[in-house]
């Protein structure tokens, strides 16, 4: 008995060695032990009597010190007639250097000392930063300060900035999530709203060096910065050193409150058509009316986990990812700024031949939250995946600093953090169910669709009545447009000019143009198919244009004139619409002849913006700017002949990018004139013709001109 | 001049004084190479109770061949599905109905890919079965399992990415989680299970939609990949082929996966609150357990030399891009510092060649830069200058501008203060990396998988600050040549931009 004992109890040591040494072989065996404390030091605060906030954060790992200044003010602050100046702004404030040093001088003299001093701005405020090895402290504190004081904001600079905004503005369009992410924000704040600035050619050309001078002066005021700086420094020296910058600074005027957030749009379904994708990117969004202060915010913290928590843990990823297999992104929640209402918004992007049942799937998503109740599972997964990652919320002394700086700045109180994980444990099933009741409204939600309709499972239309949304980027106005092709001429572009008259029949030749009478034959495609008619044009320079077109279906007149414009048909006659008048007046006044007629002349302008390829040949680029508004014209520079012509038209469809091809050249009445041409309208071949016969100065009988 | 001199001299005295040397690293990391081949590493770092792995796995998309191309990066998603424990309700019966899926799915497959003779009920049948089997499948199904278990238990920036060199796997975790952790990393690479596997080829097929086809650059560098390489892997894309990301299996994966995942083919590199004598002995335990298994083969193809000029346009209704490119070694060629400098040169920051010309002065493109390593750097890879043009001018536009200061780096000896600014910047920028545990486990993992040893990392800083204006001319001259050139630009049809 004795020996079964020890033999036993041999064995139960055995197995308790062994175990030691085993692995688990299922994920709940592993014991988590607690996480050892972990108190990380706060950094030190100290207000100045002018106002100025300013925190300490010793960190001795690396000799890095870094230091930021973020000022009250910022993008929401801004009239939406200058909409894009903070971009503006926070470029030239550092690019525009000190009075003492250039923006460039500065760029040689921080970058030989790998140290960097750069500014930002963001809808509420703008910051600028230093980072430095600690050794090189004196050095660059002094230029940091200079730059927070006295920018010059120099013009070339200004002038650099508005380079980039506008070409920012010409791409916009270009890739679908940049499109539906400022889009369903101005449809959740409105387009009004301070929150959705839009900047466009005409607001960036109207900022002036005189307005950011004057944002400087309006917010740069030590009641409206709060300074932090982190690294290998000693506190007190630290201390004394921005004391000596900044105590003696005056307060200025307070910066104003948060403006509100605006008004959403109404619920129902928008459309922005996008012809270059094979996906659709659906946006569901509508005002959230919560900010971070409601005491309503942990329980919508947890819902937000709930719904697109962790990396696949929420009910967006598992349903629609996973599950369905319906895309890759997908995600949302309900928006909880700081200092003023946000937005309620879920996203995702899928191929356009699922777009319809994407959207319904998401739309179940948001009533679900309403109407599936939220079990166990859910509600301690939400609470694990903010409670168990929280430490890295504060793992380095540098996002410690930010947490602090974020509660000053918002006016929280500074135990805000420390009391959150106990906030979260806190709240019960119940209140994310009410939270949802509260903060989720499925039927306010705007949906906004980007893609390629036509590839679309049914159409939108099957879901309400569709609202199209027109992007298509303003064009800068006339001939004061500040666009990087300045409405100025140059020479080179002169000189282009000047070859295509000589070799279309010269000067005084093109001058004794009176009227053309144009026969020709054009296909195009219509939205019935293909056609192909005969056209005979008569045009009276400057402004008088008689057109029949003779169709498989009878003939049409269509007649232009100052006084009236008309079309007359087998059906009857009836005045032209607006749209086609002003395109016929601007495709005349713009033709070829009459540019080349009026090309001395004040108010026609003509820029070589540099070269581009047709067919073969290396041709040159000229804008031009006519009082009938502006195109471009592509110019063989060894010959003088128009290749190309590119100018925007208005269609039912929206403007359109009109691009006509000219080739086969022959003599009409002494002048060199094209006698075939292929035109594009947005890339898409749209017809082409071929010219029979042009008489010059014919005989034009006045009467044809007159309504019958 | 002896000012100058004199300068340099001080501030190669204060790099040197500088807290990111070697031996102080060597003291804290600690490397140990299992019986089965595969590498750990753990640098000890302890301001805060958390630490960051990254697993690297020495495989990527250069791997694949026509027909199976993306499979890397779709094993990839696959390693988030579970494994035999986690993520089901039912393995052993699970795995019948998985091996069910794969039966049916080839009989489904073969006769909807018939050339010839192909019959249309069939596949309509054979498809229809292939879901049945799918479905019954999914039942066993506990969705995202091995990741809710990471996310609850605090896991933070939980990803992973495909590359044309490697695989690497990521995240965060307080610091009480390590045995949970490398239970978890290890079993997944153990005992994957490739459920959802169909659904999860959809969901990549929407990534290729996101990334590469509805978006213009995503386009354009396709192109420019397949054009640039006419031989090598490197030309495929990452996310793969349509064709081969509508076709391939989940056989094909688990064969992809038998192949490329043996532990002497990968590195895991843990950073943070840890104490190597714990966490050694933990690892070991968890990851010895993957099976010793042979190298896969190296790869064999070598990317031709480039004797001509080649181009692609994409003419699209975007705004211009501009992207060209240049044959050059690979990451390990001795040559590689000098590179590093001629990117850093041309790019970084507003005192580069490329931004003073291009963005200060010309005001033709709103960014410019050049940079190494495209797509990858463990075999011979490209030298790439990208730039935006500005409103108004066209993707040809930059490419003079850029030539030209190409041009001067071959015919004038680069000035000595802005070398000097360039291997500070270097120093620096290490420096600043030093305390990311995130960052410096995949630093590390990256430069153990490639060099062999994680050192190289702070070697490499070294090999920069020799680099000589004569070694900038030389490897200029051997590698910016117009027969080594292949430009890709994004034209736009609306004619340019005003």
């Amino acid at each position: 008995m004795k020996m079964t004992n020890r033999i036993l109890q041999l064995a139960a040591l055995l197995l308790v060695a062994l175990s030691a040494f085993a692995q688990a072989t299922d994920y709940r065996d592993i014991k988590t032990p607690p996480l050892r404390n972990f108190n990380p030091p706060q950094a030190k605060r100290i207000q100045l009597d002018n106002g100025m906030v300013i925190f300490l954060m010793e960190d001795h790992e690396l000799p890095l010190i870094r230091g930021l200044a973020r000022i009250r003010g910022g993008g929401r602050d801004i009239p939406s007639s200058k909409a894009g100046m903070m971009a503006i702004y926070s470029q030239s404030w550092r690019t525009g250097g000190t009075k003492d040093k250039t923006g460039d001088q500065l760029d040689e003299m921080l970058e030989s000392r790998a140290a960097r001093v750069e500014t930002t701005a963001s809808d509420d405020s703008t910051t600028i930063r230093f980072d430095v090895l600690k050794n090189d402290l004196d050095f660059v504190f002094p230029i940091f300060l200079d730059l927070l004081h006295e920018p010059q904001f120099r013009q070339e600079k200004i002038d650099l900035a508005k380079t980039q905004a506008n070409t920012g503005i010409s791409r916009r369009n270009d890739d679908p999530q940049g499109i539906i992410g400022r889009e369903a924000t101005k449809l959740g704040y409105g387009a009004d709203s301070p929150y959705a600035r839009q900047p466009e050619y005409a607001t960036i050309a109207s900022i002036t060096r005189e307005d950011l001078l004057a944002f400087h002066d309006k917010y740069v005021h030590p009641n409206n910065i709060i300074v932090g700086v982190v690294g290998d420094f000693d506190s007190k020296a630290m201390e004394q050193k921005l004391r000596a910058a900044f105590a003696k600074w005056p307060r200025g005027p307070q910066a104003p409150p948060a403006p509100a957030g605006g008004t959403a749009a109404k619920p129902g379904v928008y459309f922005i058509a996008k012809d270059d994708v094979t996906q659709a990117n659906i946006a569901m969004v509508t005002g959230s009316g919560l900010t971070r202060k409601s005491p309503d915010y942990y329980a919508v913290a947890v819902l937000n986990e709930i719904l697109d928590g962790g990396s696949f843990s929420g009910r967006l990823m598992n349903d629609i990812r996973t599950k369905r297999g319906l895309a890759y992104g997908v995600g949302g929640g309900v928006g909880a700024p700081w200092d003023h209402p946000g937005l309620v918004r879920v996203q995702m992007s899928t191929k356009s031949g699922t777009t319809v049942e994407s959207i319904n799937a998401l739309k179940q998503e948001m009533s679900d939250l309403r109407t599936q109740p939220f079990t166990a599972e859910e509600m301690a997964t939400a609470k694990d995946l903010i409670l168990n990652a929280f430490i890295f919320t504060m793992d380095s002394p540098e996002k410690v600093l930010g947490q602090q700086m974020n509660l000053e700045f918002y006016g929280m109180p500074l135990d805000y953090f420390r009391n959150y994980p106990a906030n979260i444990q806190k709240v019960t099933a119940e209140q994310v169910a009410n939270a949802a009741q509260k903060y989720v409204h499925p039927e306010q939600l705007a949906l906004l669709v980007v893609g390629k309709d036509k590839e679309f499972d049914k159409p939108l239309s099957t879901l309400g009545t569709v609202t199209p949304i027109d992007i298509t980027i303003p064009e800068p106005g006339g001939s004061k447009a500040q666009s990087s092709g300045p409405a100025v001429s140059n020479d080179e572009g002169r000189s282009l000019i000047e070859k295509v008259r000589n070799f279309v029949g010269g000067k005084d030749k093109i001058a004794a143009v009176k009227a053309t009478h144009e026969v020709s034959t054009i296909n195009t495609k219509g939205p019935q198919g293909d056609m192909t008619l005969d056209v005979d044009l008569t045009t009276v320079y400057p402004d008088r244009v008689h057109t029949v077109l003779h169709t498989p279906m009878g003939e049409m007149t269509m007649v232009m004139t100052p006084e009236a414009s008309f079309m007359m048909s087998p059906m009857g006659s009836q005045d032209m619409p607006t749209a086609q008048r002003e395109n016929m007046q601007r495709e005349t006044r713009n033709d070829t002849l009459s540019i080349l007629m009026n090309a001395d002349k004040p108010g026609y302008t003509f820029s070589a913006v540099g070269s581009e390829k047709v067919g073969d040949v290396d041709a040159k680029v000229v804008e031009i700017h006519t009082d009938a508004g502006s195109l471009k014209w592509w110019i063989d520079p060894a010959t003088g002949r128009l290749l190309r012509k590119a100018s925007t038209v208005r269609t039912p469809a929206g403007p359109a990018e009109a691009v006509t091809d000219y080739s086969d050249w022959k003599m009409f009445g002494g002048l060199n004139l094209p006698t075939r041409f292929t035109s594009k309208r947005n890339g898409e071949a749209f017809g082409s013709g071929e010219v029979k016969t042009i008489e010059v100065n014919p005989v034009v009988d006045p009467a044809m001109f007159q309504k019958k | 001049m002896r000012a100058i001199r004199i300068i340099i001299g001080l501030l190669l005295i204060a790099l040197g004084a500088s807290a990111q040397d070697l031996a102080s690293y060597e003291k804290r990391t600690t490397v140990r190479k299992l019986d089965n081949g595969l590498t750990l590493i753990v640098m000890e770092r302890h301001e805060a109770p958390v630490f960051s792995y990254a697993t690297v796995v020495n495989a990527g998309n250069a791997q694949e061949v026509p027909g199976i191309t993306g499979l890397a990066h779709m094993f990839e998603h696959m390693a988030f599905k579970g494994t035999e424990k986690i993520g089901t309700t039912d393995y052993a019966a699970e795995k019948a109905a998985l091996a069910n899926v794969e039966t049916a799915y080839s009989a489904y497959d073969t006769e909807r890919r018939k050339p010839v003779g192909r019959d249309d009920a069939k596949v309509a049948a054979l498809e229809k079965a292939w879901k049945d089997a799918i479905a019954a499948a999914d039942k066993f199904v506990v969705p995202n399992e091995f990741s809710k278990v990471v996310d609850r238990a605090g896991g933070e920036g939980v990803n992973a990415f495909t590359a044309s060199d490697e695989t690497a796997y990521f995240f965060s975790m307080p610091s009480n989680r390590f045995e949970l952790w490398a239970y978890l990393e290890s079993e997944r690479f153990l005992h994957p299970v490739f459920r959802e596997f169909y659904k999860e080829r959809d969901v990549v097929t929407e990534e290729r939609r996101m990334r590469s086809e509805s978006n213009p650059v995503g386009r354009l560098v396709e192109q420019f990949l397949e054009t640039a390489y006419s031989a090598h892997p490197y030309r495929q894309p990452t996310v793969g082929w349509p064709s081969d990301l509508a076709s391939f299996s989940a056989t094909d994966a688990i064969a992809f996966f038998h192949k490329y995942y043996v532990p002497s083919n990968m590195v895991v590199a843990v950073v943070g609150d840890v104490n190597p004598a714990e966490a050694l002995p933990i690892m070991e335990k968890y990851f010895g357990r993957l099976p010793k298994a042979p190298q896969p083969d190296p790869l064999r193809t070598v990317e031709p030399p480039q004797r001509s000029e080649r181009s692609v346009v994409l003419r699209e209704t975007s705004q211009p891009f501009y992207l060209e490119g240049y044959h050059r070694p690979a990451a390990t060629d001795p040559d590689n510092a000098t590179f590093d400098v001629i990117s850093m040169l041309m790019s970084s920051g507003r005192t580069s060649r490329l931004y003073k010309s291009l963005v200060r002065d010309k005001k033709i493109a709103v960014n410019a830069s050049g940079f190494n390593g495209f797509p990858g750097d463990k075999y011979p890879n490209l030298f790439a200058f990208f730039a935006v043009p500005s409103a108004g001018h066209t993707a040809t536009d930059v490419a003079a501008p850029i030539h030209a200061e190409v041009d001067r780096l071959k015919t004038e000896d680069v000035p000595a203060d802005e070398l000097q600014s360039v291997k500070k910047r270097v120093r620096a920028g290490l420096l600043r990396e030093l305390d990311s545990n995130s960052g410096m486990a995949l630093q590390l993992a990256q430069y153990q998988t490639l060099y062999g040893d994680w050192r190289e990392l702070f070697r490499e800083v070294d090999r920069i600050d020799k680099v000589t204006p004569q070694d900038v001319k030389r490897v200029a001259a051997a590698t910016f040549t117009p027969d080594n050139r292949t430009v890709a630009t994004v034209e736009s049809t609306k004619g340019g931009a005003k």
